[in-house]
């Protein structure tokens, strides 16, 4: 631990088009050890890595290997220099076999032909040192996800790499793949590898890691010595101090009746989950990134199976069963992936913004009716203060703030009794942040039952008047609106060190 | 989905194959003879040669449908350069060769470079290919030189010269789609472009490549085509192109890239086709019935291919959970 570290990563900078995506990041790995790669989501560990192999290029900053200071310029200079990265999302290709997989970049030849015997065995050699006797010949797509992992490792290790990059590796394996998983770094770390791990389990890091080093918002905060800290100092960290805001609506206790109920919810990861939000109550869904938060909303809407559970959704004043579809129909959807969620970037604001309603919109012939479209439109802008040129302004050109603002705005026109917000202030500067959340507040207020994620306590302290917290795809506490930021802060670093000594 | 809809799925076009071959048979004297079953082989095997070279360019999960323009611009140019100016055979069928290979590296420019979806590049040199060639041949007949459209006659046994060639080159395009690290990486892309790039396959360079041989092969199948007409003629490879999509289709080679076999995908897909012609000819049906029934034979696998695609849609998604 004494000489100088094998890969030196130093003062790396990079800015996009108004973001600040590194700023002065830094981050040591030793060969032998792995340092844990910690921060909430956008807080610039993919960039620092990107930098790493090769796919960004930083404004400023050096990398060292060895000594030697290096520019990667591609994946493939990246690997050259024996940087190895087994991406969250597993480059697979599913209707070829496992071995074709692992050498899918570099096959070995006879004779200008694939040498099909010697691949194979390369292959469950390589498969053999991760202690897995998977058939090579079988086909990718047959495989779960545990395993499709293992063929990602071995072509990682077909290269002898010197540095390997594991990014969230743990977030789809069961828990007996994670011991393997586990065994693998172990194995690696005995090789002589320097590794570098990304996860959100803070439990993880403990078991595994030499050394954490901590990100937010571009910077790299802080670097420990794993057995000089601790999950809620790490987790403190990620999350920073308190950095702005009062309450913009005081926790009230007084809502209408329960407006939807989710009782015994269970699929994917998510188990067991009971909730109910009333009528006018906004209630903060809390836990750190992959403690199954989008899930649970994926889930009510649909867009993920369920295994079990019931949903009700209270109409004409009974709460009645309601399908998850039926669900996805009556909410109000935002999230942070504005494209994702049906933005038109090319149409103009009036366009998207009467999108939702234009049923209600038409003349006697079935056409849109201009002039109620256009009145619908500067309505919506001067209410939500959306900064625009005019309503014909397309939406593309609109800051991200602006962007998000139309999506709740298209909402708004239909008037939905159910709102599920996931991140909705993801990427969004302060002054953008207050607008939007003021939004839920008014949604609220309204009489909408509306569920919140977000990644910040502080945004959840502003406006919500409950909180659910979650880890593992659990509920594991739910919180008056009167809890405090450390309150928040203690309910989720205290779940994964308990499940760590469970 | 039931067993056997899992099984009629992955061997749908065996079991059309089976069903039309039986039909044929049975309802008339001359289909299943030596020697019709002989003169199909031997009509079919341009489109067999255009077929395997398009097979390529699907794997990757885009398309050329510009194959049959290209069989006419080359072919004609071959026949005017021995017909106007006197060149011989051999080099007159290379220079048509050559001149495939350009306009499939063309049309691998404009995908490859320009990024312009392939479709639309194909469609758009389809038109401006077959206007060249209009161009060069006046939109006239030509016939080929005497000694030359004797070769169109060439037998090896009973066999058909054309047919052992187009069946050694599709063994060919199979060996090097399964055995190569050209062909693997190209089923590579086509199991997702994005996914190729990051292992580190160069895509560009290898799709590229795809097009010119797709190029190369409807040159070669062009040359076939004119040797059997005898001479080119303003028609030839007209709607080449669909039906070698067809083919391929219905040979179970996935339009959405990386899947099929193109050998037996290519030569039953082929045969389908061919005997679906030529079994109508017998049966001394409409001559409009053909495009009919290839019409539904060419949905069937279509819907078949989605259907496929859409069940590992639904289990891939299963298996990717977003985390957050």
């Amino acid at each position: 631990m004494s000489d100088a570290a094998y890969l030196s990563m130093r003062g790396l900078s990079k800015s996009y088009p108004g973001v600040v995506a590194l700023r002065d990041a830094s981050l040591d790995a030793w060969r032998g050890e792995a340092v844990a790669l910690m921060g909430a989501n956008g807080a610039g560990k993919s960039t620092l890595m990107n930098v790493l192999g090769g796919v960004t290029a930083p404004d400023a900053g050096t990398v060292t290997i060895d000594g030697a200071v290096v520019r990667p310029r591609s994946p493939r200079e990246a690997l050259g220099l024996g940087i190895a990265f087994v991406h969250q999302e597993l480059a697979m290709l599913p209707s070829m076999t496992v071995a074709e997989n692992v050498f899918a970049d570099g096959f070995p030849t006879r004779f200008g032909m694939i040498d099909g015997v010697t691949m194979q065995r390369q292959a469950a050699e390589l498969l053999g040192r991760l202690g897995c006797d998977l058939p090579t010949d079988r086909a990718v797509e047959t495989l779960g996800p545990g395993d499709r992992q293992m063929v990602e490792i071995a072509r990682a290790l077909r290269r002898a790499p010197r540095i390997m990059i594991f990014d969230e590796p743990t977030s789809s394996l069961t828990n007996r793949e994670k011991r393997r998983l586990f065994d693998i770094v172990g194995g690696l770390k005995r090789d002589g590898v320097a590794i570098i791990y990304i996860t959100h389990f803070v439990d993880e890091i403990f078991d595994i890691c030499e050394r954490a080093t901590v990100m937010r918002n571009g910077a790299t905060v802080a670097t420990s010595a794993v057995a000089r800290t601790s999950p809620a100092e790490i987790v403190h960290q990620m999350l920073g101090e308190a950095d702005s805001g009062e309450r913009l609506a005081d926790p009230s206790a007084g809502f209408g009746p329960v407006a939807l109920e989710v009782r015994g919810l269970s699929g994917g990861m998510l188990r067991d989950i009971d909730l109910t939000v009333s009528a006018g109550e906004v209630v903060g869904l809390w836990g750190l990134l992959g403690s199954g938060r989008t899930e649970l909303v994926r889930a009510l809407i649909g867009l993920d199976p369920i295994e079990a559970g019931t949903l009700r959704w209270r109409s004409d004043d009974r709460l009645r069963p309601v399908t998850p579809a039926g669900l996805h129909r009556i909410a109000g959807i935002v999230t942070e992936d504005r494209r994702g969620e049906g933005l038109l970037l090319p149409l103009s604001t009036r366009a998207n913004l009467s999108l939702a309603s234009l049923r209600a919109l038409l003349t006697p012939l079935r056409l849109v009716d201009r002039g109620r479209e256009e009145s619908l439109a500067s309505d919506l802008i001067v209410r939500l203060r959306i900064k625009v040129s005019g309503s014909a302004q397309a939406v593309g050109t609109l800051s991200g703030g602006n962007q998000q603002k139309v999506v709740v705005g298209r909402w708004l026109a239909t008037k939905p009794r159910l709102f599920l917000l996931d991140e909705p202030t993801r990427g969004l500067d302060v002054g953008a942040k207050t607008e939007i959340l003021k939004l839920t507040a008014e949604l609220a207020r309204a009489g909408a039952a509306v569920l919140v994620i977000s990644s910040e306590p502080d945004e959840l302290m502003r406006i919500c008047d409950r909180y659910l917290v979650m880890s593992r795809g659990r509920i594991t506490g739910n919180l008056s609106g009167g809890a405090t930021r450390a309150d928040l802060l203690a309910a989720v670093s205290a779940a994964p060190s308990r499940m760590a000594t469970a | 989905m039931s067993r056997l809809g899992a099984a009629l799925l992955r061997h749908g076009f065996l079991a059309v194959l089976v069903v039309v071959f039986a039909f044929f048979s049975v309802y008339t004297e001359t289909f299943l003879t030596s020697g019709n079953l002989i003169d199909m082989l031997h009509a079919m095997s341009p489109l067999l040669v255009i077929s395997a070279g398009l097979a390529l360019v699907v794997m990757t999960g885009k398309l050329d449908i510009s194959v049959g323009s290209v069989a006419f611009v080359s072919a004609s140019s071959g026949t005017l350069l021995m017909t106007q100016l006197g060149w011989s055979p051999v080099p007159a069928l290379l220079a048509a060769l050559l001149i495939g290979a350009a306009l499939g590296a063309l049309n691998g420019f404009i995908v490859v470079v320009l990024r312009v979806n392939p479709l639309i590049t194909t469609l758009g040199t389809m038109i401006a290919f077959r206007g060249i060639g209009l161009q060069l041949t006046n939109a006239q007949v030509a016939r080929l030189p005497e000694g030359v459209r004797l070769l169109g006659n060439w037998s090896v046994g009973p066999v058909f010269g054309d047919t052992l060639i187009a069946l050694a080159i599709v063994l060919a395009v199979h060996l090097a789609h399964r055995r190569t690290v050209f062909g693997r990486q190209l089923t590579a892309i086509g199991n997702g472009e994005d996914v190729a790039r990051r292992i580190g396959i160069p895509v560009d360079r290898l799709v590229f490549v795809a097009f010119v041989v797709s190029g190369v092969l409807a040159a070669v199948g062009g040359v076939l085509d004119t040797l059997q007409i005898g001479a080119i003629s303003a028609y030839l490879g007209k709607g080449l192109e669909f039906n070698a999509v067809a083919v391929v289709v219905v040979g179970g080679i996935s339009l959405f890239g990386g899947r099929g076999s193109i050998l037996s995908g290519v030569v039953l897909g082929t045969l389908v086709f061919e005997m679906i012609q030529n079994g109508l000819n017998h049966v001394g049906a409409n001559p409009y019935a053909y495009r009919l029934v290839s019409g539904a034979v060419i949905f069937a696998a279509m819907y078949a291919d989605a259907l496929k695609s859409g069940v590992r849609g639904s289990a891939a998604g299963l298996l990717t959970r977003q985390n957050g």
